[in-house]
């Protein structure tokens, strides 16, 4: 007899009570850039290249370990999803190409644009295994997605294209109303992630 | 504004407000009741049809995603999938009051569609998005690898 | 823009049966007119019988008229449409009730179609509630087939010139066995409808070694129509000019509106207006709650009407309902003495003398029924009579519930009947009903309103919140010798009455006045408690609290007897006897609505479903490590049933439930494949109820509202393996649709401290606070 499948029960959406019924949940609210982001200029001053770099991917950190980013960069074969990391409901799994099981693919729910509470995008889809971040440290993302084995096979400057340019990367910054955005905004974020290559890109 | 999908091989122009949900057109603008209504979040799977092919909750889908495309609702459903699916349904009294058994119907025949010969895992993961709280998921899942074994036969 | 097939769609929508028929085109012609039709007079508004030569006979058999033509008609072409009183939500009453008929009347299943009747005193008790269905009708409706055979035979043998006796109705035919001379049913039913109805004596009922459908697994009528999506739910029904309407209700109950913006609103495309509603002064009974309603051209208009709505509220009286701080002062006073209401012996003097003393309290939160399809109907008026539609179990009292609301006479009000998509307690209170009637007068055109869900979570006559405390003794042998069992919660009948706050004799009588266990001293108290929500009944109501504190505690008392569970839980009930709570101070024992000379409290049949659930599940087997059997009895709604629940708790506190086994008790059974049916799916409801149900209130308004903060258990989560064990038996129909409920918590508990030592004592076992594991087994519960 197969595994009993276990009840796991973590699939609260942190929303406030009634906003369900009385918000009016459009497609995204638009994102000017936010002040929790740093900009560039923020780290001018500092000197050294590798210092730079790791501040520099510090702040990149905070794109990168929102929950925005890691719900669909899971430890395991279950997105996670809302804010605390609660495991998505219903029961969803990465399977083929990451597209979901056979019969209930991520795109039975997900379109191609966000609607009402769904979040959506052209080719939502979950991240690769090999590409997890959830429960890392930003020193283990870090490496994990300079190397070439791990990332899609990019080159750093491919990296750098895709986080800048990359329309899924920008669903971060354009969720459904009812969930916090990722901070800053694209723009900011990939000058970030320029800026820490062109420092040499080195890991906290 | 004016949409035209198809709608069980029909071509059916409509018009609505842009932004309505599939799942509201398919029972207010077209009288097919078939497809139901149990949350409007994608959470209880009731609304389950089929667009271009792969199953799809019509109340999370905006009328503009399926213009042009083909709509599959319970009503119209039909090929070796659906006929299993429905026999073997109907051989064990699958349903009990039965509102959401479209959904479940619908998600079956696209599990089968998917993979022939499902294993449990397989079931759990493609059907567990439709709900039933007459609880008649035992039934579900015997009737499923019942149907999978007709249309192997 | 209207459609072609949309307006096809729209008229096809209505009773249905094996033939589609058109809901608005129903009419006397296609049962009067030059049918031959058997039914004279089954009018559709209202009325006595019409024209009825054949009244008299067989107007109070047990458990109502069963006057033939108020159940049967037969076309000239042989169709024979039964009338089905009772409503269809999932527990097959067209099927059964059909048996119940058919097998009496010999008709041929094949030719049998299904009449849903309207909500109307001349069908009786038509409460769909209460798992009575069967119960209540069994003999009737028997009766009232087996006497449409006999004038059918009557009929025949004077067509023949032959003696009646000699004539015999056999699957739709009336043969002359001597001649070899045989009648069609539709042939000769014309003749047979100017007969005179017999008398009770002059029809004579099967043997039950006769039955041809009764007992038997008989396909579901309703299922053919549901694997295509046909058939017709409340929410389904649609009508020439109908609008809809989606109503913003105050958040707390008795709240009322203090300011409206509807600016937005009416910007919304397809809006038509809004309309204000009254809130209601307490009692709540089954008033319409108040608020705005947005009236528009389709549903989804009138939700984004809604949404786009600026209202403030006043809270009303109930807005310091806090659901952790009620749940606390719940506790205290189920540790207080409370009110005697059942004695036996002296229970102070045994916990004085007592070698052990064990004490728990158990709480279990308000519950949601959550049918999948949320309350929905439909209304329209004609001068100032209304008709009205929707998934009721009570059309009755839909009908007087019309009445009062909008001051007109019953008689003036029509309630249709339509499928319900599952229904649970839900849909016997008609408050939407009562909305859509009010509304559609408002508006001047008919009205469907719409529940949303997350209308049905905040809105909702819940399951009441309560607490149990147990207290029990064990002499130096580990026999119990005293059992104190006190119980508080917010009584139903406060939503019928204001300020009541005493559990009443019949919430008690679910599970608590007839507690079996023979132990000799034995007493039961209550404690008061105010309610703050609609309380309404959910699937086995107070039965669900008191099966799980009584048999939990019955298990805890087991362990610290260091005895088996089983054993003990049938030592608990004693040797096979009869019980009358009334004995021992119970002033009122409502069994049920049945007599107890007829459906005794029968421990002998208690003992007999455990003995057999505990084989079936291998009680007693060695399980492997992190592996669990729990086991618990209920009687309820006159039915015995025994569950055992095995689970697999892993080291760090996963949970999941491999497999069930129960063994039901229900007298005799008229379709073993539909009881097995309602034992899986009434199980199930009660351990998804156990793992996640679990209604809050923060400031008077309830916070759950949608499935994410609602949890119900999905088929991932479903045991894979689910064994029923039907008894036979000969004795009276007992209940089905809700006894497998109340056995299933405590069972899944027990299972949980057999596989792990943790002892769960307040439910729900995860809720929707985040939590995925089991608190460790150190963890108060």
């Amino acid at each position: 007899m197969s595994q009993p499948h276990w009840i796991a029960i973590l699939g609260v959406l942190l929303m406030a009570p009634l906003a369900v019924a009385q918000s009016n949940p459009d497609n995204a609210r638009s994102s000017s850039p936010s002040a929790t982001l740093q900009p560039l200029s923020a780290f001018a001053d500092i000197a050294d290249d590798t210092q730079r770099a790791r501040a520099l991917f510090a702040e990149i950190g905070k794109v990168i370990q929102h929950p925005r980013c890691v719900n669909c960069h899971p430890r395991t074969e279950r997105p996670l999803q809302g804010e605390a990391g609660a495991l998505h409901q219903p029961l969803v799994v990465r399977g083929a190409g990451g597209m979901g099981a056979a019969g209930m693919v991520c795109i039975t729910c997900h379109n191609a644009d966000n609607f009402r509470n769904v979040p959506g995008h052209p080719r939502w889809h979950l991240a690769p295994a090999e590409m997890a971040w959830e429960g890392k440290s930003l020193t283990e993302i870090c490496d994990q997605i300079k190397d070439r084995e791990r990332n899609g096979g990019k080159t750093l400057a491919e990296l750098g294209a895709h986080m800048a340019n990359d329309t899924l990367v920008a669903y971060g910054w354009r969720p459904p109303a009812h969930l916090e955005p990722a901070p800053g905004d694209q723009q900011r974020f990939g000058q970030l992630f320029h800026a820490w290559l062109e420092a040499g890109a080195h890991c906290p | 504004m004016a949409i035209t999908m198809t709608v069980n091989g029909v071509k059916q122009p409509v018009e609505v407000t842009p932004g309505t949900p599939l799942l509201w057109v398919l029972r207010d603008h077209l009288g097919l009741t078939g497809t139901k209504f149990g949350c409007g979040v994608a959470q209880c799977g009731a609304c389950t049809v089929h667009v271009n092919g792969l199953p799809r909750r019509a109340c999370v889908t905006p009328i503009e995603a399926v213009a042009n495309g083909e709509v599959t609702t319970i009503e119209g459903v039909s090929g070796p999938e659906a006929d299993a699916i429905r026999n073997a349904w109907q051989a064990i009294d699958v349903p009990q009051c039965g509102y959401c058994q479209s959904g479940q119907i619908m998600s079956a025949i696209a599990l089968l569609q998917a993979k022939p010969t499902p294993s449990d895992d397989d079931i759990d993961l493609a059907m567990n998005g439709n709900l039933c709280r007459c609880a008649t998921y035992m039934r579900i899942r015997r009737a499923i690898k019942t149907a999978a074994k007709e249309i192997k036969s | 823009m209207v459609l072609h097939q949309k307006e096809r769609a729209r008229q096809a929508k209505g009773l249905d049966g094996r033939h589609q028929e058109p809901l608005l085109n129903l009419s006397r012609r296609s049962f009067i007119a030059g049918a031959g039709a058997l039914v004279i007079g089954l009018t559709l508004r209202g009325g006595a019988a019409t024209a009825d030569s054949t009244a008299g006979g067989l107007r109070n058999v047990a458990g109502g008229d069963a006057t033939p033509s108020l159940w049967i008609a037969i076309e000239q072409d042989g169709t024979v449409r039964i009338t089905c009183h009772r409503s269809d939500m999932g527990q097959q009453a067209w099927t059964s009730m059909a048996q119940l008929v058919a097998d009496e009347l010999e008709a041929d299943w094949d030719r049998v179609t299904i009449v849903q009747a309207e909500g109307h005193p001349r069908y009786g008790d038509q409460n769909t509630d209460g798992s009575r269905s069967v119960r209540y009708n069994f003999t009737r409706l028997r009766y009232a087939g087996a006497a449409m055979r006999h004038m059918l035979e009557v009929a025949a043998a004077r067509h023949w010139g032959v003696a009646a006796e000699q004539c015999r109705g056999v699957h739709h035919t009336v043969v002359h066995e001597a001649s070899g001379r045989r009648i069609g049913y539709g042939e000769i039913a014309s003749a047979a409808a100017a007969l005179s109805v017999p008398s009770q004596e002059a029809v004579k009922l099967k043997d039950r070694s006769n039955w041809r459908l009764i007992g038997k697994a008989v396909p579901s009528l309703t299922v053919p129509k549901i694997i295509r999506g046909e058939g017709t739910f409340g929410i389904d029904v649609q009508l020439p000019e109908m609008l809809h309407a989606v109503i913003a209700r105050p958040p707390q109950v008795f709240g009322s509106v203090k300011t409206v913006d509807e600016s937005a609103t009416l910007q919304v495309p397809g809006v038509v207006r809004t309309v204000r509603l009254n809130s209601p002064q307490a009692p709540a009974a089954f008033k319409a709650l108040g608020g705005v309603a947005v009236i528009a051209r389709d549903t989804w208009s009138a939700i984004r009407g809604r949404e786009a709505l600026k209202v403030t509220w006043n809270p009303g009286p109930h807005a310091d309902y806090e659901s952790a701080t009620f749940a606390q002062t719940l506790l205290q006073t189920a540790n207080q003495p409370g009110a005697v209401r059942r004695t036996r012996g002296d229970v102070a003097a045994a916990f004085e003398q007592a070698a052990q003393r064990l004490s728990a309290d158990y709480y279990v939160p308000h519950l949601a029924q959550s049918p999948i399809e949320p309350p929905a109907a439909t209304a329209r008026w004609d001068g100032a009579k209304v008709e009205c539609w929707g998934g009721v179990q009570d059309p009755q009292a839909a009908r007087r519930a019309v009445a009062q609301a909008c001051g007109v006479n019953e008689d003036d009000v029509t309630m249709h009947v339509t499928w319900l998509g599952g229904a649970f307690g839900r849909k016997s209170k008609p408050d939407f009903v009562v909305e859509a009637a009010l509304l559609a007068r408002e508006v001047g055109q008919p009205i469907k309103v719409t529940w949303t869900r997350e209308d049905d979570l905040r809105h909702g006559y819940y399951h009441s919140v309560s607490a149990q405390h147990l207290e029990g003794t064990l002499d130096a042998n580990g026999r119990c010798t005293a059992f104190l069992h006190r119980t508080v919660f917010p009584p139903i009948p406060s939503t019928f009455r204001a300020g009541l706050e005493t559990p009443s004799w019949g919430e008690l009588r679910l599970g608590a006045s007839d507690n079996p266990f023979a132990v000799p001293n034995l007493r039961l108290e209550t404690g008061n408690a105010p309610a703050k929500l609609r309380i309404g009944w959910l699937r086995s109501v107070a039965n669900i609290y008191h099966a799980f504190a009584i048999q939990s505690f019955a298990a805890e008392l087991a362990a610290a007897a260091g005895r088996d569970p089983k054993d003990y839980l049938l030592e608990l009930i004693g040797p096979p006897r009869l019980i009358d709570p009334r004995d021992e101070g119970v002033e009122e024992y409502d069994n049920y609505g049945s007599p107890l000379a007829e459906y005794p409290i029968d421990t002998g049949r208690m003992r007999h479903v455990i003995d057999i659930v505990a084989k079936m599940a291998g009680w007693g087997r060695k399980l492997p490590k992190g592996r669990g059997l729990g086991i618990a009895m209920h009687r309820s709604f006159v039915t015995y049933v025994a569950t055992v629940v095995e689970v697999e708790v892993s080291q760090d506190g996963k949970l999941a439930i491999p497999a069930v086994w129960s063994a039901i008790d229900a007298g005799t059974v008229v379709n073993r494949r539909h009881v097995e049916a309602q034992v899986e799916g009434g199980t199930l409801y009660g351990l998804s109820n156990a793992l996640y149900g679990e209604i809050t209130a923060k400031q008077g308004a309830v916070v759950q509202g949608n499935f994410p903060d609602w949890r119900l258990m999905r088929i991932h989560e479903a045991p894979r393996e689910f064994t029923v064990h039907i008894v036979e038996s000969d004795a009276p129909p007992g209940g089905v649709g809700e006894p497998p409920t109340p056995p299933a918590a405590p069972a899944l508990t027990n299972a949980i401290f057999a596989a792990s030592g943790r002892r769960i004592r307040r439910l729900p076992i995860f809720g929707t606070d985040g939590r995925d594991r089991l608190a460790s087994p150190t963890q108060a519960s």
